[in-house]
Parts: structure tokens; C-alpha cells; sequence
């Protein structure tokens, strides 16, 4: 029971906070803007050449904006030593691991589904039929991207080059999150059959399973090295 | 034993800051370390909290080994830090509740609001804790000693930041706690505030420990 209260502390404690400061959800969005602009600015795309190119666009600003959060995620927890408190604290260090993972994937699901409807406007995508699908691999997706954000940003927020550790150790390890988010996303606006882009969605869904079980149980090694 | 050192080492590379400490400190006392800077005093104490781990010799707390069973230990231990272990954005009523729900202890609003009336900040529970005052987050600090009651409470530089009141109040919740069977130990340069609830006191000068006497402490002699 305890566990779980561990859970909904630090992911409520987490929501609380952004919801006051507001500092990781604005400076994302405002990436993520930024990003959709350039893009609609640079291509005049028909059809095709949309369906060709907005996954990777989708995942340029989803991916990119999710780790602008990702790495700021541990940094409340350096200030005034709470980090310390939290190593100190009588739980399964997991189940902090597990609230701050929570929250990520709390926030990086916000900035998708506030960014959304800027690329079906900018890009006049036609998606509304495969928004269900679409939701599930962005789902996918963002736990695994999160999964590992989680994982590196606790690992690397005592260090002083964090902005450059951070993505170092983060994206070797995320590109089959990209690949298969990339791919899955295709397959999904295309309309093709779920036959031809499904094992996509089985990459990401495995990779969140092994990544949250990994790193579940290296977590507590992180935080009471 | 409440608190055990057995031949207690510490090294950071080739610095030896803690060399071969060994002592006993008995349950429901209040112990105060002295030390000029830089003695190793917060080193011990964060050994202590399980924060750090020994470069040779063993500890114990609650007769159960501080290395080994330290999850087991944090059950019943507190530290009051340099670090307030506050989250800014919070108010000092949801700092107290998320520190004790993470720590799975009780969390009636009433206590709450009891142990903070109690450390004197009653009117600020509703404030965001970055824009209270060191002493203040000390206070705050020290009513999550009380609602947590620990078993062993660490204090370094307990009184810090403290007023006048705030270290009477302090004293007074050092002496219902050891009272209660609480073991207090705690480092600290304030002989004269520390001398009012101090059962034992030793000072800390090159890595080793020397028995300070009460009344010494309580007089006007340089004690290191």
C-alpha cells in the first residue's frame, strides 16, 4: 500500500509544482511551436508528400520537446537536497522511480495532445479517423522515451555537464523508440492495415516493458550508490 | 545501544577525515559533537544517516548493521540538515504532507497543523516554503521530526538560523523526545545552547573523538 502512496505522492507532488511554476510544459510547447512553424514554413507539400514526411516531423517536435522536459525532470529534486531525503526515505526506491516516470509521461502526453491539432491545422492532415491508433502509439511511444528520460536525467542531474550528458546517454538508447514511433505513425496515417505496421506497435510496447522493468530495478543502485 | 561505532574510518582519497572512531551512544540520550571546521563532524553524521558508507570499520543503529540493513534502519531514523528538503513550489502544509506520505507515516491535517503551531509557524502553513525564511525552514524542519518521531534524530547545525525562541522551542523538543526514548545526536558549534539539553559531548579533532565534560562545555574555556 505504501508503495503505491510513494507512487501518487511524487507524481501529484510533481503535477502541483509544474501546475505553479509552469517552467518545463511552457519551455517545451514553445520548442514544439517553434519546430511545427519552421516546418510549415519550409514545405509546400502535397498530399503524398505530407503522409511521407509528418511522422518524422510529428516525432521531430514530440521527441525533442519530450527530452527538453525529460532532462529538467530530477532538477526539483536537487534543490534544497531533496534528492537526499528521497534516498533517505524508507521505500522501494523503485516506486520513486515510478512517480517521477508518471509524471513525465503526464506532461509529454499534455504537449502531444496540446500540439495535435497545430499540425492537423498547419499541415491540414486528415486524421480524425485514425486518431485512436494514432493515440496509442504516441502513448507507447512517450513511455519509452520517458522510461529512459527518467532513468538518465536522475543519473545525471548531480553532474555538471548535464545538458551534455543528458541526450549522450539518452538518444543512442532511444532510437528504436524513434524508428518504431516513426514507423507505427506511417502505417497508422497512410490508413494501412493494422497487418502491416502492428509489430511497430509490439517494438514499442516490449521496449517500454523492459526499459520500465530495467529500469525499475537499477533505480535504487542510482539514487543510494 | 541506540548508536554503536566499532573502529569507524573514513577516507576521501587519500584524506583520512575519520580515523578509527569507535563509541556507544545509549538510547534516549541527546549527544553533541563539537569540532572545529573541517574535523569530519557532518562526514560522521551523514555516515550515521546511512548517506554515506564507512572506509573501514562497522556501525550500527538500533543494533541493526548500518551498512547492511540501512533500509531497514531508515525506518526509524531523521536527519535535520543543511538542506532543508523542501520543494519550493509547495506550501509548508503540503511539504509536511508529502514527507510524511513518503514516508508512510500518519497524516491527519490536525497533527499537522498541531506540530506546526508547535514549532511557532502555525500562520504560515499556507505559504509557498520559497518565501520562508531560513529559520523558518528550520522550524518546518524540525515539525517533521515531531510528527515523525524517529527512533535516532541526526541535527547538524541544528541550531542554525535559529532566534532566541526558536532555540528554546528546539531544546524543549530535544528534551520531550530523548524523554520519549528518541536518541539525539548532534553536531553543532553552539556549547552554550547545546550544554542546556546535552547528556554527553565530545569533540572531533583529527579524525578522532575526545570526551568533552558538561560542566567544561558549560563554562567559559576554549574547548578546542
Amino acid at each position: 500500500m505504501r508503495f503505491f502512496n510513494v507512487i501518487r505522492s511524487i507524481f501529484y507532488k510533481d503535477i502541483l509544482s509544474e501546475i505553479r511554476n509552469r517552467e518545463n510544459i511552457s519551455s517545451m510547447l514553445f520548442f514544439a511551436l517553434a519546430v511545427i512553424l519552421i516546418f510549415s514554413f519550409s514545405f509546400s507539400m502535397d498530399a503524398k508528400t505530407t503522409l511521407d514526411l509528418m511522422p518524422g516531423i510529428i516525432w521531430v517536435a514530440f521527441g525533442f520537446t519530450g527530452i527538453i522536459g525529460l532532462g529538467k525532470s530530477f532538477l526539483t529534486e536537487v534543490h534544497n537536497d531533496c534528492m537526499e531525503y528521497l534516498q533517505m526515505a524508507p521505500v522501494p526506491k523503485g516506486a520513486i522511480y515510478l512517480g517521477k516516470l508518471a509524471g513525465n509521461v503526464f506532461f509529454m502526453l499534455m504537449a502531444e495532445i496540446i500540439l495535435l491539432p497545430l499540425f492537423i491545422v498547419f499541415f491540414n492532415l486528415e486524421i480524425l479517423d485514425k486518431l485512436p491508433v494514432l493515440l496509442l502509439i504516441f502513448l507507447f511511444a512517450t513511455i519509452g522515451l520517458s522510461t529512459l528520460g527518467t532513468l538518465f536525467s536522475a543519473l545525471t542531474v548531480q553532474v555538471r555537464a548535464r545538458e551534455v550528458m543528458f541526450p549522450v546517454l539518452l538518444l543512442p538508447l532511444a532510437v528504436p523508440v524513434f524508428i518504431g514511433a516513426v514507423e507505427a505513425t506511417r502505417g497508422a496515417m497512410s490508413g494501412d492495415p493494422l497487418a502491416l505496421y502492428g509489430h511497430w506497435i509490439w517494438l514499442l510496447g516490449i521496449y517500454d516493458l523492459i526499459f520500465v522493468l530495467v529500469a525499475f530495478w537499477i533505480f535504487d543502485f542510482i539514487l543510494d550508490y | 545501544m541506540s548508536i554503536k561505532a566499532d573502529n569507524l574510518s573514513k577516507n576521501y582519497l587519500h584524506f583520512r577525515v575519520l580515523v578509527k572512531l569507535s563509541f556507544e551512544i545509549r538510547e534516549g540520550t541527546c549527544f553533541a559533537l563539537f569540532g572545529p571546521n573541517g574535523a569530519g563532524k557532518t562526514t560522521l553524521l551523514r555516515i550515521l544517516a546511512t548517506l554515506l558508507r564507512p572506509t573501514e570499520g562497522s556501525f550500527e543503529l538500533l543494533g541493526m548493521d548500518g551498512v547492511r540493513d540501512k533500509a531497514k534502519i531508515r525506518e526509524s531514523l531523521f536527519l535535520i540538515s543543511h538542506g532543508s528538503y523542501l520543494y519550493d513550489d509547495l506550501t509548508a502544509i503540503e511539504n509536511l504532507h508529502f514527507t510524511l506520505s513518503v514516508r508512510g507515516a500518519d497524516i491527519s491535517p490536525q497533527k499537522i497543523k498541531s506540530s506546526l503551531d508547535r514549532v511557532g509557524i502555525g500562520a504560515f502553513g499556507n505559504l509557498k516554503s520559497r518565501y520562508l525564511s531560513a529559520g523558518m525552514k528550520k522550524r518546518l524542519s524540525i515539525a517533521k521530526a515531531l510528527l515523525i518521531n524517529p527512533k535516532i534524530l541526526l541535527m547538524d547545525e541544528g541550531y542554525a538560523s535559529l532566534d532566541e525562541k526558536g532555540v528554546g522551542m528546539l531544546n524543549g523538543c530535544i528534551r520531550e523526545m530523548t524523554r520519549n526514548g528518541t536518541t539525539v545526536f548532534m553536531t553543532t558549534h553552539e556549547r552554550y545552547r547545546a550544554a542546556e539539553v546535552a547528556d554527553r559531548a565530545s569533540i572531533l579533532i583529527n579524525g578522532a573523538l575526545q570526551d568533552l565534560p558538561l560542566e567544561k562545555l558549560a563554562g567559559t574555556d576554549a574547548i578546542f
